[in-house]
């Protein structure tokens, strides 16, 4: 149970990019798994050259991924968007960047699982009987920090306010003075620079492959449409409630179980609150 | 703007037209169903370009051609439209509506004064600031959409026929609050409407335009209101 609270914080880390991209800006970008992997490797890459915290590196590397975030929808929106033939070939676009990220890291550093390390992970604290690891804890306590930023920066920025907007009327955006290109472009960024932090605490937590982006595609979009499309804390919560249901469901019937949940609480879900849980 | 041709593709809309809107004056629109009113302000936004002709704004004796800017630009200049349609944001609430349109940087720091001013101009907006746009009465839209396009601090505002919809008392409090700040902030104020006994409220002139073309350039309303073609199409005469 609390295994699966704080493997909650760290889901919302990992989907926050998707709420973003796919829940905010309408943009069906499949990749975001590949980079998350991609912030994977960064932080093991620093961590075993440099003995560079992983979490740290994550943050340092934000404004790399920013960038790489703001190249990629710039090529999808002249290749694909500018010409109003986002959807199927859009994902094909995605599709083929999920592809390249995996293969390269593949060819690069190998299909053997790597690790990072650091003081704290084997550590633990005892709340009251239970024992809480850190290798659980601070991803969590980290995520919780990226929803928070996330929030503030959607509801309390006027970037962050345009970024709402986009999707649901471009003309209307200009009219208020926004470039809906240049705001779509920010949100892309900041989605694959949330990726860059998301990656690293998802090697702080155990082992990662470059085909680890597989194991983690279906449940960011579950999470994504079960707390409602482009709700941030509605992903939050989402994010909890599939943590807590996989950790329960795998000690009781096994770890092969766990996708098969986040779907079947996402059918119940969307049959009962077709918006999502928190979604407008 | 001046001898401006536009249309859509190959339908040409606009013929030859020009109008002038001076500093502080507002300055009626008049026309029928189709004849070109929403084109002609879209055209001034940069939303439809014109084939030939020229659009500019002249400040403090500079001169800014807005045939070549994209529309976000042209706001930024300090010129806000009320859309046809109204063009809400349905899934932001009322003050998300009303903060975007605070989005030009010149507006942001004149925030707390001009949502004041809003919200007391039409008090409906504050009482449900929390309520999703899409969710609020035809009516209530229209006055959000008013309100989200003064929320620019605009030195000059475009709106496109603000009484659609509205019941004739809250028409009257949408022409007064913009005849308010028309007095008060020196707005210049450009109005497409059919309605003519609306528009002459607070109109200081106005054009009429049939097909496309400029007919009539009453340069008051007393003589717009004798004119045979407002005799014939509005007051029904
Ligand atoms: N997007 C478009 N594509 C093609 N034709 C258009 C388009 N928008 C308007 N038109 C045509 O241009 C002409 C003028 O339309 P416009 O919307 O400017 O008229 P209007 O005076 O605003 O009318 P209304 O009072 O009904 O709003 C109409 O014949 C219309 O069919
Ligand atoms: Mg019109």
């Amino acid at each position: 149970m609390v295994a699966g609270l704080l493997l909650g914080g760290f889901y919302a880390a990992v989907s926050l990019g998707v709420s973003l991209i796919f829940g905010l800006l309408d943009i069906a970008n499949i990749a975001q798994p590949a980079f998350v992997i991609l912030g994977s490797y960064a932080a093991y890459v620093m961590n075993r050259s440099f003995g560079l915290d992983a979490i740290l590196t994550g943050l340092l590397f934000t404004p790399v991924f920013y960038v790489l975030g703001a190249v990629v929808y710039r090529l999808y929106y002249e290749s694909f968007e500018r010409r109003g033939e986002e959807s199927l070939r859009g994902l094909v676009f995605f599709f083929g960047v999920l592809f390249i990220i995996e293969v390269s890291l593949s060819l690069k550093y190998g299909v053997d699982y790597r690790l990072v390390e650091a003081a704290y992970i084997g550590k633990s604290i005892d709340l009251g009987g239970v024992g809480i690891a850190f290798r659980l804890l601070v991803p969590c306590l980290v995520g919780l920090a990226m929803t928070l930023a996330l929030h503030l920066f959607l509801s309390r920025t006027f970037y962050g306010r345009a970024v709402m907007a986009v999707s649901q009327d471009r003309l209307a955006l200009r009219l208020m003075g926004a470039d809906p290109v240049r705001i779509k472009t920010i949100a892309f960024g900041v989605g694959i620079a949330a990726a860059s932090l998301a990656g690293a605490l998802l090697i702080t937590i155990a082992p990662v492959v470059p085909s680890t982006d597989r194991d983690y595609i279906g449940r960011m979009f579950a999470i994504t449409v079960l707390g409602g499309m482009g709700s941030i804390a509605g992903t939050l919560v989402a994010a909890v409630i599939l943590g807590v249901a996989e950790s329960l469901m795998s000690t009781f019937f096994g770890p092969s179980w766990s996708l098969a949940v986040s779907f079947g609480i996402l059918l119940v879900a969307l049959a009962v609150r077709p918006a999502g849980l928190l979604g407008r | 703007m001046h001898d401006v041709d536009a249309g859509y593709g190959a339908v040409r809309v606009l013929h030859h037209v020009s109008i002038e809107v001076r500093e502080g004056e507002t300055v009626a629109l008049l026309g029928t169903n189709g004849n070109g009113k929403s084109t002609l302000i879209k055209c001034i936004m940069g939303i439809v370009r014109p084939e030939a002709g020229e659009i500019f704004l002249e400040t403090d004796g500079t001169r800014v051609d807005l045939t070549k800017r994209p529309t976000e630009e042209i706001v930024g200049l300090g010129i806000a439209m009320v859309p046809e349609g109204r063009r809400l944001f349905p899934k932001l609430t009322v003050q998300e509506n009303l903060l975007l349109g605070a989005y030009r940087p010149q507006a942001r720091g004149d925030i707390a004064r001009n949502l004041a001013f809003c919200f007391e101009a039409f008090p409906v907006l504050r009482a449900r600031r929390k309520q999703l746009a899409g969710s609020m009465s035809g009516g209530e839209q229209q006055m959000l959409a008013v309100a989200r396009a003064l929320m620019s601090s605009p030195r000059i505002l475009l709106v496109d026929e603000p009484s659609v919809g509205l019941a004739p008392i809250l028409v009257n409090r949408v022409i007064g609050k913009i005849k308010e700040l028309k007095e008060r902030h020196h707005l210049t104020v450009l109005m497409a409407e059919q309605n003519f006994n609306q528009a002459t409220k607070i109109a200081d002139r106005g054009y009429i335009i049939v097909h496309g073309k400029i007919e009539f350039e009453g340069h008051s309303t007393q003589e717009l209101r004798e004119h045979e073609l407002v005799k014939k199409y509005y007051l029904g005469v």
